[in-house]
Protein backbone atom coordinates (compact mmCIF):
# COMPACT_ATOMS: atom_id res chain seq x y z
CA UNK A 1 0.00 0.00 0.00
CA UNK A 2 1.01 3.35 -0.94
CA UNK A 3 2.71 5.74 2.03
CA UNK A 4 3.23 8.59 -0.33
CA UNK A 5 1.15 8.64 -4.02
CA UNK A 6 1.84 11.45 -5.96
CA UNK A 7 -0.40 11.95 -9.10
CA UNK A 8 -0.14 14.78 -11.85
CA UNK A 9 1.80 17.19 -9.55
CA UNK A 10 2.22 20.33 -11.24
CA UNK A 11 4.31 23.88 -9.71
CA UNK A 12 4.86 27.31 -11.66
CA UNK A 13 6.75 29.87 -10.65
CA UNK A 14 5.21 32.91 -13.10
CA UNK A 15 5.02 31.78 -16.24
CA UNK A 16 8.11 28.96 -15.19
CA UNK A 17 6.47 25.19 -14.97
CA UNK A 18 8.68 23.31 -13.42
CA UNK A 19 6.65 20.16 -12.57
CA UNK A 20 4.78 19.42 -16.19
CA UNK A 21 2.94 16.33 -14.25
CA UNK A 22 4.66 14.15 -12.01
CA UNK A 23 3.55 10.83 -10.84
CA UNK A 24 5.25 8.55 -8.48
CA UNK A 25 4.02 6.24 -5.12
CA UNK A 26 6.35 5.40 -2.61
CA UNK A 27 5.11 1.94 -1.09
CA UNK A 28 5.39 1.33 2.70
CA UNK A 29 9.10 0.06 3.52
CA UNK A 30 10.77 1.03 0.24
CA UNK A 31 13.29 3.45 -0.17
CA UNK A 32 12.79 5.30 -3.66
CA UNK A 33 15.54 6.81 -4.86
CA UNK A 34 14.75 10.20 -7.46
CA UNK A 35 17.71 10.99 -10.01
CA UNK A 36 18.48 13.50 -12.79
CA UNK A 37 19.76 16.51 -13.73
CA UNK A 38 20.04 19.93 -12.34
CA UNK A 39 16.73 21.64 -12.69
CA UNK A 40 14.98 18.64 -13.14
CA UNK A 41 11.97 19.68 -10.31
CA UNK A 42 13.47 16.71 -7.87
CA UNK A 43 13.93 18.88 -5.64
CA UNK A 44 10.79 20.64 -5.77
CA UNK A 45 8.75 17.80 -5.89
CA UNK A 46 10.20 16.47 -2.49
CA UNK A 47 9.03 19.98 -1.00
CA UNK A 48 5.66 19.70 -2.46
CA UNK A 49 5.26 16.70 -0.42
CA UNK A 50 5.23 18.08 2.80
CA UNK A 51 3.87 21.73 1.82
CA UNK A 52 7.21 23.13 1.56
CA UNK A 53 6.28 24.48 -1.75
CA UNK A 54 2.56 25.23 -3.05
CA UNK A 55 1.32 22.51 -5.73
CA UNK A 56 -0.51 24.08 -8.68
CA UNK A 57 -1.94 21.42 -10.05
CA UNK A 58 -2.45 17.54 -9.28
CA UNK A 59 -2.69 15.54 -5.65
CA UNK A 60 -0.84 14.47 -3.36
CA UNK A 61 -2.08 11.73 -0.75
CA UNK A 62 0.27 11.12 2.53
CA UNK A 63 -0.76 7.96 4.43
CA UNK A 64 -4.26 8.60 2.40
CA UNK A 65 -4.84 12.07 3.38
CA UNK A 66 -4.29 14.92 0.66
CA UNK A 67 -2.02 16.71 1.57
CA UNK A 68 -2.94 19.82 -0.61
CA UNK A 69 -6.70 19.42 0.45
CA UNK A 70 -8.10 23.20 2.25
CA UNK A 71 -9.31 21.21 5.34
CA UNK A 72 -5.82 19.22 5.99
CA UNK A 73 -4.06 20.05 9.45
CA UNK A 74 -1.05 20.54 7.78
CA UNK A 75 1.04 20.83 11.04
CA UNK A 76 -0.61 17.15 12.23
CA UNK A 77 0.50 15.74 8.89
CA UNK A 78 4.04 17.33 9.04
CA UNK A 79 4.55 15.09 11.68
CA UNK A 80 4.09 11.94 9.74
CA UNK A 81 6.36 13.12 6.75
CA UNK A 82 10.31 13.68 7.87
CA UNK A 83 12.26 15.56 5.94
CA UNK A 84 15.93 15.86 5.81
CA UNK A 85 17.82 19.26 4.07
CA UNK A 86 20.34 19.53 1.83
CA UNK A 87 22.15 22.03 4.21
CA UNK A 88 21.52 20.40 7.49
CA UNK A 89 19.22 23.30 8.81
CA UNK A 90 20.06 22.31 12.20
CA UNK A 91 19.10 24.99 15.10
CA UNK A 92 22.70 26.29 15.35
CA UNK A 93 21.49 27.85 18.96
CA UNK A 94 20.57 24.58 20.35
CA UNK A 95 22.51 21.09 21.46
CA UNK A 96 22.06 18.18 19.41
CA UNK A 97 19.53 16.85 21.79
CA UNK A 98 17.66 20.23 21.68
CA UNK A 99 17.35 20.29 18.22
CA UNK A 100 16.16 16.48 17.79
CA UNK A 101 13.52 17.36 21.12
CA UNK A 102 12.13 20.33 20.40
CA UNK A 103 9.55 19.41 18.39
CA UNK A 104 8.95 16.28 20.34
CA UNK A 105 8.54 18.68 23.21
CA UNK A 106 6.42 21.85 21.91
CA UNK A 107 4.44 19.74 18.36
CA UNK A 108 4.03 16.79 20.46
CA UNK A 109 4.14 17.93 24.19
CA UNK A 110 6.01 15.76 25.60
CA UNK A 111 7.14 16.23 28.95
CA UNK A 112 11.06 17.16 29.03
CA UNK A 113 12.28 13.68 30.51
CA UNK A 114 10.22 11.75 27.82
CA UNK A 115 11.29 13.83 24.99
CA UNK A 116 15.06 13.55 26.09
CA UNK A 117 15.14 10.08 26.46
CA UNK A 118 13.41 9.95 22.96
CA UNK A 119 15.84 12.35 21.27
CA UNK A 120 18.91 10.42 22.87
CA UNK A 121 17.32 7.02 21.26
CA UNK A 122 17.58 8.28 17.58
CA UNK A 123 20.59 10.21 18.08
CA UNK A 124 22.09 6.34 19.38
CA UNK A 125 20.19 5.11 16.51
CA UNK A 126 22.39 7.28 14.31
CA UNK A 127 25.86 6.81 16.06
CA UNK A 128 25.78 10.28 17.94
CA UNK A 129 24.62 9.26 21.56
CA UNK A 130 27.76 10.53 22.96
CA UNK A 131 27.12 13.94 21.05
CA UNK A 132 24.00 15.03 22.86
CA UNK A 133 25.21 18.12 24.10
CA UNK A 134 27.28 19.01 21.34
CA UNK A 135 26.50 22.32 19.49
CA UNK A 136 26.46 21.84 15.29
CA UNK A 137 29.27 24.34 14.99
CA UNK A 138 31.21 21.83 17.25
CA UNK A 139 29.70 19.15 14.91
CA UNK A 140 31.47 17.84 11.61
CA UNK A 141 29.02 18.41 8.33
CA UNK A 142 28.41 14.47 8.33
CA UNK A 143 27.43 14.69 11.97
CA UNK A 144 25.11 17.12 11.38
CA UNK A 145 23.39 15.62 8.86
CA UNK A 146 23.09 12.79 11.44
CA UNK A 147 21.96 15.16 13.37
CA UNK A 148 19.39 16.20 11.13
CA UNK A 149 18.20 12.50 10.29
CA UNK A 150 17.38 12.23 14.06
CA UNK A 151 15.96 15.03 14.69
CA UNK A 152 13.48 13.44 11.76
CA UNK A 153 13.29 9.90 13.00
CA UNK A 154 12.57 11.02 16.14
CA UNK A 155 9.18 12.08 15.32
CA UNK A 156 8.27 8.26 14.15
CA UNK A 157 7.06 9.44 10.29
CA UNK A 158 5.50 7.59 8.19
CA UNK A 159 8.01 8.22 5.33
CA UNK A 160 11.24 10.69 5.16
CA UNK A 161 12.17 12.31 2.18
CA UNK A 162 15.75 13.28 1.56
CA UNK A 163 16.98 16.46 -0.03
CA UNK A 164 20.33 15.62 -1.68
CA UNK A 165 21.12 14.73 1.99
CA UNK A 166 24.54 14.14 1.17
CA UNK A 167 25.63 17.12 -1.60
CA UNK A 168 26.82 19.64 0.66
CA UNK A 169 29.57 17.08 2.13
CA UNK A 170 33.05 16.63 1.92
CA UNK A 171 33.51 12.98 0.11
CA UNK A 172 35.15 11.47 3.30
CA UNK A 173 31.96 11.60 5.15
CA UNK A 174 29.45 11.06 2.49
CA UNK A 175 29.58 7.51 3.14
CA UNK A 176 28.95 7.81 7.16
CA UNK A 177 25.65 9.03 6.25
CA UNK A 178 24.73 7.05 3.58
CA UNK A 179 25.16 3.74 6.07
CA UNK A 180 23.07 5.72 8.65
CA UNK A 181 20.34 5.44 5.34
CA UNK A 182 20.66 2.16 5.00
CA UNK A 183 20.44 1.26 8.53
CA UNK A 184 16.94 3.23 8.76
CA UNK A 185 15.93 1.43 5.47
CA UNK A 186 16.60 -2.13 7.13
CA UNK A 187 14.63 -1.15 9.88
CA UNK A 188 11.73 -0.59 7.57
CA UNK A 189 11.55 3.21 7.25
CA UNK A 190 10.10 4.14 4.36
CA UNK A 191 12.07 6.88 2.08
CA UNK A 192 12.03 9.18 -0.65
CA UNK A 193 15.62 10.40 -1.40
CA UNK A 194 16.27 12.93 -4.16
CA UNK A 195 19.73 12.24 -4.73
CA UNK A 196 23.32 11.91 -7.26
CA UNK A 197 24.74 9.47 -5.08
CA UNK A 198 24.26 6.72 -8.48
CA UNK A 199 26.56 3.61 -6.27
CA UNK A 200 24.01 4.34 -3.72
CA UNK A 201 20.80 4.07 -5.20
CA UNK A 202 21.61 1.83 -7.70
CA UNK A 203 22.85 -0.84 -4.36
CA UNK A 204 20.09 0.69 -2.16
CA UNK A 205 17.19 1.72 -3.67
CA UNK A 206 14.06 -0.79 -4.35
CA UNK A 207 13.09 1.91 -7.11
CA UNK A 208 14.24 4.40 -9.00
CA UNK A 209 12.63 7.35 -10.66
CA UNK A 210 14.50 8.78 -13.07
CA UNK A 211 13.24 12.79 -13.62
CA UNK A 212 14.28 15.39 -16.36
CA UNK A 213 12.57 18.46 -17.49
CA UNK A 214 9.56 18.48 -14.74
CA UNK A 215 8.38 15.22 -15.72
CA UNK A 216 8.88 11.20 -14.60
CA UNK A 217 10.81 10.12 -17.45
CA UNK A 218 11.66 6.68 -16.52
CA UNK A 219 11.05 4.59 -13.30
CA UNK A 220 11.44 0.70 -12.43
CA UNK A 221 13.69 -1.45 -10.42
CA UNK A 222 17.44 0.03 -9.61
CA UNK A 223 18.41 -2.51 -11.91
CA UNK A 224 16.39 -2.03 -14.52
CA UNK A 225 16.77 1.68 -14.98
CA UNK A 226 20.86 1.44 -14.49
CA UNK A 227 21.21 -1.29 -16.02
CA UNK A 228 18.91 -1.73 -18.86
CA UNK A 229 17.57 2.31 -19.64
CA UNK A 230 14.85 2.17 -21.79
CA UNK A 231 14.50 5.81 -22.37
CA UNK A 232 17.33 7.68 -23.94
CA UNK A 233 17.14 10.58 -21.87
CA UNK A 234 17.96 7.90 -19.09
CA UNK A 235 20.93 6.65 -21.24
CA UNK A 236 22.35 9.64 -21.63
CA UNK A 237 22.44 11.27 -18.52
CA UNK A 238 23.68 7.78 -16.59
CA UNK A 239 26.49 7.81 -19.60
CA UNK A 240 27.45 11.18 -18.56
CA UNK A 241 27.12 10.89 -14.86
CA UNK A 242 29.02 7.22 -14.70
CA UNK A 243 31.99 8.89 -16.48
CA UNK A 244 32.04 11.91 -14.00
CA UNK A 245 31.60 10.03 -10.82
CA UNK A 246 33.79 7.11 -11.29
CA UNK B 1 46.62 79.84 44.54
CA UNK B 2 44.93 78.64 47.41
CA UNK B 3 42.01 81.26 46.99
CA UNK B 4 41.63 80.44 43.38
CA UNK B 5 41.11 76.85 44.53
CA UNK B 6 38.67 77.63 46.86
CA UNK B 7 36.41 79.73 44.64
CA UNK B 8 36.39 76.61 42.11
CA UNK B 9 34.97 74.48 44.86
CA UNK B 10 32.72 77.02 46.22
CA UNK B 11 31.29 77.08 42.24
CA UNK B 12 30.88 73.91 41.87
CA UNK B 13 31.09 71.53 44.67
CA UNK B 14 29.97 73.80 47.61
CA UNK B 15 29.38 70.96 50.17
CA UNK B 16 26.76 73.34 51.88
CA UNK B 17 24.53 73.54 48.41
CA UNK B 18 24.89 69.76 48.10
CA UNK B 19 24.05 68.92 51.58
CA UNK B 20 21.21 70.91 51.05
CA UNK B 21 19.61 70.11 47.29
CA UNK B 22 20.80 66.10 47.47
CA UNK B 23 17.22 64.86 48.43
CA UNK B 24 15.92 66.82 45.23
CA UNK B 25 18.89 64.92 42.90
CA UNK B 26 18.44 62.09 44.78
CA UNK B 27 14.23 62.56 44.23
CA UNK B 28 15.50 63.03 40.23
CA UNK B 29 17.31 59.51 40.18
CA UNK B 30 14.14 57.92 41.31
CA UNK B 31 12.09 59.78 38.62
CA UNK B 32 14.62 58.83 36.21
CA UNK B 33 14.89 55.15 36.76
CA UNK B 34 11.30 54.81 36.57
CA UNK B 35 10.69 56.47 33.49
CA UNK B 36 13.91 54.78 32.27
CA UNK B 37 12.81 51.12 33.28
CA UNK B 38 9.36 52.19 31.79
CA UNK B 39 10.62 53.27 28.61
CA UNK B 40 13.05 49.99 27.77
CA UNK B 41 10.28 47.52 28.97
CA UNK B 42 7.45 48.85 26.30
CA UNK B 43 9.73 50.11 23.59
CA UNK B 44 11.41 46.76 23.15
CA UNK B 45 8.58 45.04 24.14
CA UNK B 46 6.67 46.93 21.29
CA UNK B 47 9.53 46.96 18.89
CA UNK B 48 9.65 43.05 19.13
CA UNK B 49 6.14 42.74 18.49
CA UNK B 50 6.43 44.90 15.34
CA UNK B 51 9.13 42.98 14.10
CA UNK B 52 7.45 39.65 14.11
CA UNK B 53 4.12 41.12 12.73
CA UNK B 54 6.11 42.24 9.65
CA UNK B 55 7.58 38.74 9.56
CA UNK B 56 4.28 37.51 8.93
CA UNK B 57 4.66 39.06 5.24
CA UNK B 58 1.20 40.35 4.92
CA UNK B 59 1.60 43.99 2.55
CA UNK B 60 -0.91 45.61 4.54
CA UNK B 61 0.86 45.12 7.77
CA UNK B 62 4.22 45.64 7.19
CA UNK B 63 3.31 48.65 5.25
CA UNK B 64 2.28 51.09 8.07
CA UNK B 65 4.94 49.48 10.61
CA UNK B 66 7.41 50.47 8.31
CA UNK B 67 6.37 53.86 8.18
CA UNK B 68 6.02 54.24 11.77
CA UNK B 69 9.44 52.97 12.01
CA UNK B 70 10.68 55.37 9.34
CA UNK B 71 8.87 58.13 10.86
CA UNK B 72 9.76 58.10 14.26
CA UNK B 73 13.70 57.67 13.63
CA UNK B 74 13.55 60.80 11.54
CA UNK B 75 11.84 62.87 14.12
CA UNK B 76 14.22 64.21 16.56
CA UNK B 77 13.10 62.59 20.36
CA UNK B 78 12.85 66.30 21.50
CA UNK B 79 10.02 67.10 18.50
CA UNK B 80 7.85 63.83 19.67
CA UNK B 81 8.10 64.61 23.27
CA UNK B 82 7.02 68.72 22.84
CA UNK B 83 4.43 67.34 20.16
CA UNK B 84 2.32 64.98 22.18
CA UNK B 85 2.83 66.62 25.12
CA UNK B 86 0.82 69.84 24.08
CA UNK B 87 -1.00 68.04 21.27
CA UNK B 88 -2.71 65.22 23.44
CA UNK B 89 -4.48 67.79 25.66
CA UNK B 90 -6.03 69.17 22.25
CA UNK B 91 -7.17 66.37 21.31
CA UNK B 92 -8.58 65.47 24.86
CA UNK B 93 -5.67 63.33 26.54
CA UNK B 94 -4.09 64.92 28.62
CA UNK B 95 -1.33 63.33 29.92
CA UNK B 96 1.36 63.80 32.53
CA UNK B 97 5.04 64.79 32.35
CA UNK B 98 5.94 61.46 32.99
CA UNK B 99 3.53 59.29 30.74
CA UNK B 100 4.23 61.40 27.95
CA UNK B 101 8.02 60.94 28.21
CA UNK B 102 7.57 57.13 28.42
CA UNK B 103 4.63 57.40 25.82
CA UNK B 104 7.33 59.23 23.70
CA UNK B 105 10.74 57.21 24.48
CA UNK B 106 8.76 54.13 24.34
CA UNK B 107 7.55 54.85 20.57
CA UNK B 108 11.25 56.27 19.46
CA UNK B 109 12.70 52.74 21.09
CA UNK B 110 9.86 50.78 19.83
CA UNK B 111 10.91 51.83 16.40
CA UNK B 112 14.74 51.05 16.38
CA UNK B 113 13.65 47.71 18.27
CA UNK B 114 11.38 46.53 15.36
CA UNK B 115 14.64 47.84 13.36
CA UNK B 116 17.14 45.93 14.70
CA UNK B 117 14.77 42.95 15.30
CA UNK B 118 13.68 42.92 12.01
CA UNK B 119 17.38 42.39 10.41
CA UNK B 120 18.24 39.92 12.87
CA UNK B 121 14.71 37.74 11.58
CA UNK B 122 16.02 38.80 8.10
CA UNK B 123 19.54 37.26 8.75
CA UNK B 124 17.98 33.60 9.61
CA UNK B 125 18.22 31.44 6.98
CA UNK B 126 14.93 30.41 5.38
CA UNK B 127 16.07 27.11 5.80
CA UNK B 128 15.72 27.24 10.11
CA UNK B 129 11.87 28.05 9.32
CA UNK B 130 11.24 25.53 6.87
CA UNK B 131 13.35 22.91 8.67
CA UNK B 132 11.09 23.99 11.88
CA UNK B 133 8.00 23.92 9.94
CA UNK B 134 8.67 20.43 8.40
CA UNK B 135 8.37 18.53 12.36
CA UNK B 136 5.09 20.00 12.34
CA UNK B 137 5.74 23.73 14.23
CA UNK B 138 3.05 26.31 13.37
CA UNK B 139 4.48 29.29 12.33
CA UNK B 140 4.38 31.13 15.45
CA UNK B 141 5.91 28.50 17.66
CA UNK B 142 8.67 28.04 14.92
CA UNK B 143 9.08 31.83 15.30
CA UNK B 144 9.40 31.58 19.13
CA UNK B 145 11.48 28.88 19.42
CA UNK B 146 14.03 28.45 16.05
CA UNK B 147 13.76 31.83 14.61
CA UNK B 148 13.35 34.42 16.95
CA UNK B 149 16.43 33.14 19.51
CA UNK B 150 18.80 33.59 16.72
CA UNK B 151 17.29 37.00 15.64
CA UNK B 152 17.85 38.39 18.65
CA UNK B 153 21.20 37.15 19.08
CA UNK B 154 22.32 39.26 16.03
CA UNK B 155 19.63 42.31 17.00
CA UNK B 156 20.80 42.86 20.83
CA UNK B 157 24.33 43.98 20.99
CA UNK B 158 23.48 46.95 18.66
CA UNK B 159 20.45 47.30 20.19
CA UNK B 160 22.04 48.04 23.62
CA UNK B 161 23.69 50.65 22.29
CA UNK B 162 20.25 52.14 21.02
CA UNK B 163 18.50 51.76 24.52
CA UNK B 164 21.00 53.57 26.17
CA UNK B 165 21.02 56.88 24.35
CA UNK B 166 17.18 56.77 24.23
CA UNK B 167 17.01 56.07 27.67
CA UNK B 168 19.39 58.83 28.76
CA UNK B 169 16.82 61.18 26.26
CA UNK B 170 14.57 60.93 29.68
CA UNK B 171 16.69 64.10 30.12
CA UNK B 172 14.68 65.67 27.53
CA UNK B 173 11.84 65.41 30.28
CA UNK B 174 12.91 68.39 31.93
CA UNK B 175 11.61 70.51 28.90
CA UNK B 176 7.80 69.60 29.73
CA UNK B 177 8.37 70.00 33.80
CA UNK B 178 9.42 66.34 34.54
CA UNK B 179 10.74 65.85 38.22
CA UNK B 180 13.82 64.31 36.59
CA UNK B 181 17.04 64.44 37.43
CA UNK B 182 18.34 67.41 35.19
CA UNK B 183 15.05 69.25 36.07
CA UNK B 184 15.42 68.97 39.33
CA UNK B 185 18.89 70.26 39.40
CA UNK B 186 18.31 73.00 37.24
CA UNK B 187 15.67 74.19 40.05
CA UNK B 188 17.98 73.33 42.69
CA UNK B 189 20.96 75.57 41.12
CA UNK B 190 18.49 78.34 40.44
CA UNK B 191 17.09 78.16 44.10
CA UNK B 192 21.00 78.31 45.55
CA UNK B 193 22.07 80.83 42.82
CA UNK B 194 25.16 78.17 42.67
CA UNK B 195 25.75 75.24 39.89
CA UNK B 196 26.84 72.21 42.58
CA UNK B 197 23.29 70.78 41.76
CA UNK B 198 24.53 70.40 37.94
CA UNK B 199 27.55 68.45 38.95
CA UNK B 200 25.09 66.53 41.43
CA UNK B 201 23.01 65.65 38.32
CA UNK B 202 26.04 64.75 36.21
CA UNK B 203 27.43 62.28 39.30
CA UNK B 204 23.80 61.24 39.52
CA UNK B 205 23.86 60.26 35.87
CA UNK B 206 26.94 58.07 35.93
CA UNK B 207 25.65 56.61 39.10
CA UNK B 208 22.16 55.17 36.92
CA UNK B 209 24.30 54.95 33.30
CA UNK B 210 27.25 53.59 34.22
CA UNK B 211 26.33 50.44 35.16
CA UNK B 212 24.33 49.91 32.44
CA UNK B 213 26.91 50.74 29.55
CA UNK B 214 29.49 47.91 31.36
CA UNK B 215 26.39 45.60 31.36
CA UNK B 216 25.76 46.59 27.64
CA UNK B 217 29.26 45.37 26.76
CA UNK B 218 29.48 42.32 28.70
CA UNK B 219 26.11 41.61 26.29
CA UNK B 220 28.29 42.52 23.42
CA UNK B 221 30.54 40.25 24.62
CA UNK B 222 28.66 36.78 25.45
CA UNK B 223 25.88 37.01 23.21
CA UNK B 224 28.44 37.49 20.24
CA UNK B 225 30.48 34.10 21.43
CA UNK B 226 27.51 31.54 20.17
Amino acid sequence: MPILEVSGLRKSYGSTEVLRGVDLHVDAGELVCVIGPSGSGKSTMLRCCNLLETPTGGRILANGHEVTSATVDINRLRQDIGMVFQQFNLYPHLTALDNVSLALRKVQRRSKAEAEAMAQTALEQVGLGAKAGSFPAELSGGQQQRVGIARAVALKPHVILFDEPTSALDPELVEDVLNVMRDLRHRGMTMLVVTHEMSFAHAAADRVVFMDGGVVVEQGSAADVFERPRETRTQSFLARYGSRRS
Amino acid sequence: MTGGDSGFFFTFFNLAVAKQYWPNIAAGMLVTVGVGIAVVVTGTVLGLWLAVVRALGRRALALPIVAFADIMRSLPPLVVLIVLYFGLPALGMPLSAFAVTWLSLSLVLAAYAEESIWAGICAVPSGQLEAARSTGMRWWQAMRWVVLPQALRRAVPPLTNRVISITKNTALGSVVALNEILNNAQGASSYAGNPTPLMMAAFAYLVVFLPLVVFSRWIEQRWQRR
